[in-house]
């Protein structure tokens, strides 16, 4: 039986989509049998970031009202072995799903599947509901602005609320920025939401260049954003690992390999 | 370390860091929407609390002030404050 995280963040634009598709590929690459579900029904968005827009025959709601099996909807990744995608609807049809429907849907991939990676819709109402109804556990992406921050807490509450165990990508933070005191620091971000860290991604044009081309950075090489979210990937998977960026002194490096000093 | 630099760049330029000026404002909203109260709801519990004190002691009722500080995730401080005339110095 299978895993399902859902990827959420209450305020759209922070990088859902995007941390979804390269999680997914970083987990397929990794070893593990990946489902993404793109839950954004009548706003499908995840199919391009990853390249497969041409290959949709069947979605999301086909399933769900018995137009197709759901094996016949999902994807294959011809890219790398083990990778797949349950497309949404282009067209708005939300009300024609509920949250039963969306937890049966989720069960039956976990089956088939180690991991379904759900992406969420932005906002906080049903498609948000449908979206967590299955998941396991979630993680909430934000950005270190104060926008991001205030929905974050909002959706962290609503998720502690259906006792769903969370934690948190900081996503899109520039060094330079955060050096000079004018970018909230992945600390800062985590003291005020409370949350666990799960990665914190750096602001890299890798990102726009991969999603340009819909190939998922983390399928393409070794960006800082990519192998921050290489990171992401083996700590869903329950492996402990250092961040990639980490500040950390050439001595407190050795001291710790050493077990002289804990790791931070 | 860095935190320490910007704080004493902070003193030299006069400028406060960005992203201070970021966490006082967040601490402030999450407080504020973690208690689920609007700000009309917020304007009648103030109303209420201060005609409640008005009732025992005597008040400016435009000084009182309410505050909503998170304290923690699972907990959020409401703190009124509200200062009262001496009885003594009343003609």
């Amino acid at each position: 039986m299978g895993k399902a995280i859902v990827i959420t963040s209450g305020k759209g634009g922070v990088g859902k989509t995007t941390s979804t598709a390269n999680i997914g590929a970083a987990l397929a690459q990794q070893g593990h049998s990946v489902v993404l579900v793109d839950a954004d029904i009548g706003l499908r968005n995840l199919d391009v970031v990853m390249g497969l827009e041409n290959r949709i025959v069947f979605h999301l709601i086909d399933v769900l009202k018995g137009k197709c099996s759901l094996q016949k909807a999902v994807i294959k990744d011809r890219r790398i072995d083990g990778l797949f995608l349950l497309p949404s609807s282009q067209v708005d049809e939300k009300d024609a799903v509920n949250e039963e429907q969306m937890l049966h849907l989720v069960t039956q991939l976990k089956k088939s599947y180690d991991y379904v990676i759900i992406d969420c819709p932005a906002g906080i109402e049903q498609g948000f509901r449908n979206a967590i109804a299955g998941a396991d556990e979630a993680v909430i992406v934000a950005t270190p602005e104060i926008s991001s921050i205030r929905d974050a807490d909002r959706v962290a509450g609503l998720l502690a609320a259906a006792d769903i165990p969370t934690r948190l990508i900081v996503n899109r933070i520039s060094a330079a920025m955060v050096k000079r005191g004018d970018m909230l620091s992945k600390e800062d971000v985590i003291d005020i939401l409370a949350l666990d860290l799960l990665g914190a991604v750096p602001l890299d044009d890798a990102i726009i260049a991969s999603t340009n081309k819909g190939v998922p950075a983390t399928l393409e090489g070794t960006s800082p954003a990519a192998m921050a979210y290489e990171v992401v990937a083996r700590r869903l998977n329950g492996e402990v690992v250092d961040d990639v960026n980490s500040n950390v002194g050439f001595f407190a490096r050795i001291g710790r390999a050493i077990g002289l000093s804990p790791a931070a | 370390m860095q935190q320490v630099w910007n704080d004493i760049k902070g003193l030299i330029t006069g400028r406060r860091a960005s992203k201070e000026v970021a966490k006082g404002r967040l601490h402030l909203v999450l407080a504020h929407d973690r208690t689920g109260l609007d700000g009309a709801k917020l304007q009648e519990m103030r109303d209420e609390i201060t005609a409640v004190i008005a009732k025992y002691v005597s008040i400016d009722a435009e000084a009182v002030d309410i505050q909503i500080e998170r304290v923690s995730r699972e907990s959020t401080e409401l703190r009124v404050s509200s200062p009262v005339r001496n009885h003594n110095t009343l003609s």
